[in-house]
């Protein structure tokens, strides 16, 4: 358990005190909740709330550039931010927590029920990274979620301003663990889908991407069927549902997402 | 000293503290260990519960997930800095009690905090976005319409309009008279 606290003052000093048994804090909704993973193994907490430069955001040429210490109030209220990320900062009900809750930690934590993971991924976020050599680094969110490298510091996330993205959040409540949070973003490339699905991880399913491409017009019952039987996705019955509950609602919430997003009805 | 520990200063209550914590320590463990500030309550110790709510530098934050070190420098309130010298009710705390949105009263002091930032915002908030602010919080007793009703009404008479406070029925809706018809 920690025992050490070092408040860093700025980015750099706190890649330099970053090791193996170190953590960063950044507005603790994760890593200081009682019996949190993180805490229980790690020997120091590296706390960002002093670090400067880390919670501005600013608007340069259709993208927004986020600072991984801004918290998810900041997004809710700042009119720089795009409606869908503040749409997914709200999942996040209690307004208490959001008041804590950073967009770089909660990308960094990376849980399967992330708030905001699946928005940034589908609408092709980009990340600044200082590495543990001091280097930066400019990566996107989901190569971060994928291989990530963990001794890095996120300095901060850019988002497209004018993005038409959507996203779902399924949950027995406003504050309890969403099984399902799925989006669906239209780029360039078509519909992309990512999603987050409880104590499975975060996902792009590209395979769905991949059949409305091929047939926009694809029935529901297909898709409900491709999922049911897909072999890589590896879900199974838990408190949060059974294996074919969640492979149903991963179904018709992807099928939902690109009919609304491609402006057709359901 | 033993590097686990730090001095942190900060104003409680209006008053200027100076205190020696475990950095591992939780703003709640400090208010109501150190400080004897029991109002501050310890739920759920995750973060979702709202019961150990104060505010901090004029926002609501959840004691329990909040670094005590992290205090350094902060104004903080506690439902025991609301009352008066003599033990006055604040009108929030009042409203509470004319509500009768407390029952066992677990849950009251991070819901009144939460609402004193509310109705000293000078905002007025739609029924929505009443609700939407105080879904931080969880009442086991159940006793939501209340305790909207409580906030409504004080943030209304804040803003001065207290013929429309008076105006919010038992589901927590305003109700405003039939207009007189054309003669």
């Amino acid at each position: 358990m920690a025992n050490q606290l070092l408040m860093a003052k700025s980015p750099e000093e706190a890649v330099a005190a970053k090791n193996a048994s170190a953590v960063f804090v950044a507005g603790g909704t994760e890593v200081n909740r009682l019996g949190s993973d993180a805490a229980a193994a790690a020997d120091t907490l590296i706390s960002l709330k002093k670090c400067a430069g880390l919670k501005d955001i600013e608007e340069d040429a259709g993208f927004v550039t986020i600072g991984s210490m801004c918290t998810f109030q900041q997004l809710v209220e700042s009119e720089k931010v795009p409606s869908y990320l503040k749409e997914a900062a709200l999942f996040m009900a209690s307004r208490t927590k959001r008041n804590m809750a950073t967009i770089g930690g909660n990308i960094a934590s990376k849980r399967s029920d992330s708030y905001i993971i699946p928005t940034l991924m589908a609408a092709g976020a980009s990340m600044k990274l200082l590495t543990a050599g001091g280097k930066e680094v400019k990566t996107w969110v989901g190569e971060y979620i994928d291989e990530g490298d963990s001794d890095a510091l996120i300095i901060s996330v850019t988002v497209p301003k004018d993005m038409k993205v959507i996203s779902k959040r399924y949950a027995n409540t406003a504050q309890s663990h969403a099984v399902l949070t799925m989006s669906a973003a239209l780029g360039e490339h078509g519909v992309r889908l990512d999603g987050a699905v409880k104590n499975v991880g975060l996902l792009h399913f590209c395979d769905l991407e991949a059949t409305f491409r091929e047939d926009p017009d694809v029935s529901e019952d297909k898709i409900i069927e491709m999922v049911r039987v897909c072999t890589g996705l590896h879900t199974a019955d838990d408190m949060f549902g059974s294996d074919e509950y969640k492979r149903y609602l991963i179904a018709v919430t992807a099928y939902d997402l690109h009919k609304r997003i491609t402006g057709k009805e359901v | 000293m033993a590097k686990q520990y730090k001095v942190v200063h900060c104003t409680v209550n209006g008053k200027e503290i100076e205190q020696v914590v475990d950095v591992r320590s939780s703003l709640t463990d400090m208010l109501r260990n150190d400080l004897h500030l029991t109002s501050v309550k310890k739920g759920c110790e995750v973060g979702e519960c709202g019961a150990c709510t104060v505010i901090i530098n004029g926002e609501g934050f959840n004691s329990c997930i909040y670094l005590a070190v992290w205090a350094e420098g902060k104004e903080i309130w506690t439902l025991e800095g609301l009352t008066g010298p003599g033990g006055e009710l604040s009108d929030i705390q009042q409203a509470f009690v004319d509500e009768g949105a407390i029952q066992c009263g677990f849950c009251t002091p991070g819901f009144i905090m939460t609402s004193w930032e509310i109705v000293n915002s000078g905002k007025e908030y739609t029924d929505d976005e009443l609700r939407k602010a105080l879904s931080g919080h969880l009442c086991r007793c159940t006793g939501y319409e209340n305790i909207f009703r409580a906030v409504k009404k004080t943030m209304l008479r804040h803003l001065g309009k207290y013929e429309e406070a008076e105006l919010v029925n038992s589901q927590g809706i305003t109700e405003y008279p039939e207009p007189m018809p054309f003669k």
